[in-house]
Order: C-alpha cells, then sequence, then structure tokens
C-alpha cells in the first residue's frame, strides 16, 4: 500500500472509501493522460501540519491568520446548493478529486461585500516531506465587490516529495470584479494541484494571472463560467519548466449565456526533461450569441528532449460569435538569435535574451508592480544566464 | 581592409553568389546596386554570418582575418555592423536593454571599460537627437511597433552607438519617406571617417545624392558585372540595369 490508501483507509467515510476504490487516474483517463503519477502513488502519504507563521497563510492543508479587513467576512461553513454541486463535480471527476475531497482538512469561506474593494495575500506554506495538505476555499464576490487574490508559495527546500493542494471556488455577483494572481515558485520536491471553478454573473469581471514556476509536479484545472450577460473573463499564464518538472494546466471556458468575452493566453517554455501540458477549451454554448474569444498559445522548447503538449480546443454552437484561436510550438527564432548576435551578444546572452522576451510578454500584464517585479527577479534567476538583463534592468529601469 | 575572392554561396541548392571579387580600402564607401535577386542582400547577409546561406567556395579577409570563420558576434565584436534590410522585432525586450548590451559587449572586446548607466545615456541621447528620435524609443520594445521609417533610423542608431569600422547596409533607404532619407543618409555620412568602411545596398540614386560613394558596382546574376564612380549610378538612374547589361 502506497500513495494516500493507508490514509484514505484511516478516514473511513463514503467519499473516502469511494476514492480508495477508484485509485489515483491511470493514463487511460484522458484528461490526466501525461501526468506522471509514479511519485505520487510511490510516496506513502501522511497529514501535513500547520507552520507557525505570521502571515495569511495555507498550512498543512489549513487556513491561519485568516486577515480582519473591512469589506470582508468570514462566513458559515455551510456552502449553497450551487457551490456544492460545483465542488462535487471536482470531486467527481477522477480518483483523484475524490482523494482532494475526502482528505479535505480545512474550509475557509470568505465573503466580500457589495462595492467593497479588498486585497488578500495569501501565501502556500511548503509542507513536510511525505506529507500532504487539502484545503478549500470559497469566496464570494458580493454585487459590484473588487476583489484581489495574490497568491504566492514559499520555496523553502524540503528533502523529498510534499504535496499542496487546493480547491478554489470564486462566485462573482453582478457588476463584481477580480483579479487573481496566481505566482507558483514552490519547492523543488512539491507537488502542487489547484482547482479553480469561477462562476461570473452579469457584467462580471475576472482576471487571471498564473506564473508557474516552481515544484516537481503542478496540475491546474481552471474552469470558468460566465453566466451572466455582459460577463467577461481573461487568463494570461506563463509555465517555465525544466530539469525533470511536469506543469500541466487544464483551462475551460464556458460562454453559457450570449454577449460574454473571454481571453486566453497561455505560454510554456520548457528545457531540459522537462514536460508541459496546456489544455485550453472554450465552449460557447447555442444561444450564447454575439459572444467573443480569443485564444492564443505559444510554447517555446529550449533542448531536444523537452516536451510540450498543447491541445487548444474551441467548441461553437452559436452563429453570431467572434472567435480566434492560435498555437504555435517552436524552438528560438534563428533570425531574431542572429540579430542579438550581429550586435554583438554573445549566444548565451542572446538566448537568454529572447527567453526573458518570450516570458515578458505574460509577465508584463501583471498590474500590481510589487508582484510583477518580484516576478521579474525570480524569472531572471530561473533563465540560464539571466544576469545581463538583471543588471540591464536595475541600470536602465526608471 | 575587407578583400572578398571569388566568393561562391548558395541557399539550399540554389546557388545566389557566383564568385564575388571585391576589395574595400579603410574609409571607402562602395555602392551595390542591382535588380531583385541579383544576390545583394546574400552578400551583406554572407558578411555579417547569418548562417541561412552555405559559403561554397571563395574566402573573405577582414582586417587580416578570415571573416568567414567567424561567429556573427565575433564578427560584431571585430567591427562589423548589418543594418537590416527588415530589422526585426522583439517583443518583450526594450531597445535600451538591446542598446546598452550591445555597446557593453563591443566596448568590452576593444577592451574599454563598460560604460555605466549615466554616461550610457548621455551618450544615447545625443545620437536619439542626431536620429531626430524621441527618448520614448528607448523604452518601447525593440522595433515592435515601429513604422517602416522608425525601424531603419532603429538601425542607424544602433550603428552610430557600435561605431564600426566595416557597416553593411542592405537597403536602407527602403520604405523611407523624403524627410527620413535626408535623416537616415545624414546619420550615414556622419559615420564618414578614416576608420570606417562602407557597403551601401541599394535600388536607388536617391540615397546615394547624400551619401556620395567613391565606388558604385553593379551586381547582376551574382557577379559583380561592373565598377565604376559614383557617375555610374547617375547612368543606371537612366538607363536602367537592361541598358546596362546589354553594354
Amino acid at each position: 500500500m502506497s500513495g494516500f490508501s493507508e490514509w484514505l483507509a484511516d478516514v473511513k467515510d463514503v467519499c473516502a472509501s469511494e476514492a480508495l476504490a477508484v485509485g489515483l487516474p491511470t493514463k487511460r483517463v484522458e484528461s490526466w493522460k501525461y501526468v506522471p503519477i509514479r511519485g505520487l502513488a510511490r510516496t506513502t502519504w501522511q497529514p501535513a501540519s500547520p507552520q507557525t507563521t505570521e502571515q495569511f497563510a495555507l498550512t498543512g492543508g489549513q487556513f491561519v491568520n485568516v486577515p480582519k479587513v473591512d469589506g470582508c467576512a468570514v462566513s458559515e461553513n455551510t456552502l449553497t446548493a450551487s457551490e456544492q454541486t460545483r465542488l462535487d463535480r471536482m470531486s467527481q471527476a477522477h480518483g483523484f478529486g475524490l482523494t482532494q475531497a475526502a482528505l479535505e482538512n480545512n474550509r475557509l469561506v470568505l465573503t466580500i461585500q457589495k462595492t467593497a474593494s479588498v486585497v488578500l495575500n495569501l501565501h502556500h506554506l511548503a509542507n513536510q516531506a511525505s506529507s500532504a495538505g487539502f484545503a478549500t476555499l470559497v469566496l464570494r464576490v458580493e454585487a459590484g465587490g473588487q476583489l484581489t487574490l495574490v497568491e504566492q508559495f514559499e520555496s523553502t527546500d524540503i528533502e523529498s516529495a510534499n504535496l499542496s493542494s487546493l480547491r478554489c471556488l470564486v462566485a462573482l455577483s453582478r457588476d463584481s470584479s477580480v483579479t487573481h494572481v496566481r505566482f507558483q515558485a514552490a519547492n523543488a520536491t512539491a507537488h502542487v494541484f489547484s482547482n479553480l471553478d469561477v462562476e461570473c454573473s452579469e457584467n462580471a469581471n475576472y482576471r487571471l494571472q498564473t506564473i508557474e514556476f516552481g515544484s516537481k509536479l503542478a496540475r491546474n484545472d481552471i474552469y470558468i463560467a460566465l453566466v451572466g450577460r455582459e460577463a467577461s473573463a481573461s487568463v494570461n499564464g506563463l509555465a517555465i519548466t525544466s530539469g525533470t518538472q511536469y506543469h500541466d494546466t487544464h483551462l475551460a471556458i464556458d460562454h453559457v449565456v450570449g454577449e460574454t468575452n473571454s481571453e486566453m493566453t497561455f505560454r510554456n517554455m520548457v528545457d531540459g526533461k522537462g514536460e508541459a501540458t496546456f489544455n485550453g477549451r472554450v465552449l460557447i454554448c447555442k444561444d450564447s450569441q454575439r459572444s467573443a474569444t480569443e485564444q492564443s498559445i505559444a510554447n517555446l522548447l529550449l533542448s531536444e528532449s523537452a516536451r510540450v503538449n498543447p491541445k487548444p480546443e474551441l467548441e461553437i454552437y452559436a452563429d453570431d460569435v467572434t472567435a480566434s484561436h492560435g498555437c504555435t510550438v517552436g524552438s528560438l527564432n534563428k533570425t531574431e538569435l542572429f540579430y542579438l548576435k550581429s550586435r554583438g551578444l554573445s549566444e548565451a546572452n542572446a538566448r537568454a535574451f529572447l527567453q526573458y522576451a518570450f516570458a515578458e510578454k505574460i509577465v508584463e500584464k501583471i498590474e500590481h508592480r510589487d508582484i510583477r517585479e518580484l516576478v521579474e527577479t525570480q524569472l531572471l534567476g530561473e533563465l540560464k544566464h539571466g544576469e545581463l538583463i538583471a543588471e540591464l534592468k536595475e541600470s536602465v529601469d526608471v | 581592409m575587407l578583400s572578398i575572392r571569388n566568393l561562391h554561396a548558395r541557399v539550399s541548392d540554389k546557388p545566389i553568389l557566383k564568385g564575388i571579387n571585391l576589395e574595400i580600402g579603410t574609409g571607402e564607401i562602395h555602392a551595390i546596386m542591382g535588380p531583385n535577386g541579383s544576390g545583394k542582400s546574400t552578400l551583406s547577409s554572407v558578411l555579417a554570418g547569418r548562417d541561412d546561406y552555405e559559403v561554397t567556395d571563395g574566402e573573405v579577409i577582414y582586417m587580416g582575418q578570415n571573416l568567414l570563420d567567424l561567429e556573427p558576434e565575433e564578427r560584431a565584436w571585430a567591427g562589423v555592423f548589418l543594418s537590416f534590410q527588415y530589422p526585426v522585432e522583439i517583443p518583450g525586450v526594450k531597445n535600451i536593454y538591446l542598446l546598452k548590451a550591445a555597446v557593453n559587449a563591443i566596448r568590452e572586446h576593444r577592451e574599454l571599460p563598460e560604460l555605466k548607466a549615466g554616461d550610457f545615456l548621455k551618450l544615447v541621447r545625443e545620437k536619439l537627437k542626431v536620429m531626430q528620435m524621441d527618448e520614448s524609443f528607448l523604452h518601447r520594445n525593440v522595433n515592435e511597433g515601429f513604422s517602416g521609417g522608425e525601424k531603419k533610423r532603429n538601425e542607424i542608431l544602433q550603428m552610430q552607438l557600435l561605431e564600426p569600422t566595416l557597416a553593411l547596409l542592405d537597403e536602407t533607404d527602403s520604405g523611407l519617406d523624403v524627410d527620413a532619407l535626408r535623416i537616415v543618409g545624414e546619420g550615414i555620412n556622419r559615420m564618414r571617417s578614416p576608420e570606417c568602411s562602407v557597403l551601401l545596398i541599394t535600388h536607388y540614386q536617391r540615397l546615394l545624392d547624400i551619401v556620395k560613394p567613391d565606388f558604385v558596382h553593379v551586381l547582376a546574376h551574382g557577379e559583380i558585372k561592373l565598377s565604376g564612380d559614383h557617375t555610374l549610378a547617375e547612368r543606371l538612374e537612366r538607363e536602367g540595369y537592361e541598358g546596362i547589361e546589354a553594354a
């Protein structure tokens, strides 16, 4: 017995028994086809215990130091029928979904009150070796409310596999907006799971900026439903994958009603023996007329053994829509490299410039200057030969 | 300072240069003219080290060293500069990053101390003024969203900063309006010095009215068919390539 079996057996409830019976998803589960689950299955997982911190954090599957800020209230843990349905959908997706549900340690429900403007900074602390934490965050944004949620990951080295899972439900009432920045630079042995289910009512706007450098394995399941007219969503994502890392994002946006807008831009940069998967699906339902969607996926392969599995999908059942999509896979552009080298940049620096340029097109969209600069600094630390650009930024940026 | 001997080059299996011979002395300006497809751009690309072209015969000696043995960046360090016919856009990288990185890379190889931020800005502002470019150019991404004329001015700005000893200008005048042509032409004239040689590739006489070449060569079918002084360009303008080839 390994993986979550022993832990699940101890839990003794219906969901745990079901998770135990179904087991972890195999390659036959289409959405988990590329996920290397060996590391998950080999570790005998135990519940992680929370660390001491003064920040608002997720640690050992628990939320600690929930901030007391105006306009943000901690609500009771009773879910609405719709929230329960959405959570059940996550759980029932496959054996890992059931495991996430069965092993949930803590659930936090926050309400952003009418017309309030709230900023939340959530820190993900690393769990101990062979330990895992599972939690659920429910965010209810009332009419006209504005939420900025910034998630950051602690990168402390942990000697062996550790796991952190967060399921997050976001409900945006009419005229509300959420800017969600997720910067995943977790430790090199981390397994990070993020499930995000967003529902946008009339004239609500959800913006996600997700940057992923860290962890051994990361899996993001993002589902956004545009259920009210004039609702809009945009996702800008970047994953930098190297060594033997595996990054996987499955993103689906449903235009449930008409006059809704979505935009997804995702970039993968893969080096070494890294592997990245991106599945981006947009569905425009039959009566969702006058909707618009833009999808752009770019993949940059930096080594012979890097792998990328991009899959753009557009399903359109309405006839009056605007949709564009593009997906590219390639290595560094030879003409661009030649241009930089002809200006005296060494091969290594020219390559670093182009890699930085590829990533920066996503990073530059982060509006929060502090977070953007933090991401840029770490990005340059990740890049081979990023020092020259770091120096240039330092010396000429004002 | 540059000696091209029997240079043959091809792209894929198609021979483009079929035995170019050309001597360029220090401080000289040579113009190369010729019909479309004659090999003009190939010549400048081969000299700058673009690897889409395969050199099948001949040699290029530049200040005593075999230029063809050098990587593109080594050629830049040795003082070769190519102004691109189609300058490359690099979204995500600010123009000023490229300019400063390039200036200091080349200074390093000339054993000059690195320019500090303040000194660099002073220098670049002076050159921007010459090219009648706004300082906002520095903080825009390299060539991204630049008009055709802005891109060419940016190339000449880079050339002024890098102070090459051999400038290869590939159709720097194409796509320029009258004012931009004058600015670019004057930018090239400022490079005129006993230390800098220029190989100017152009279709038209109009740039040569501003930048007077010492020599004009006509390239056709991968060979230099005719050489002369600046009056040859005027003759070409009157008679066309067909008239010259027939003669």
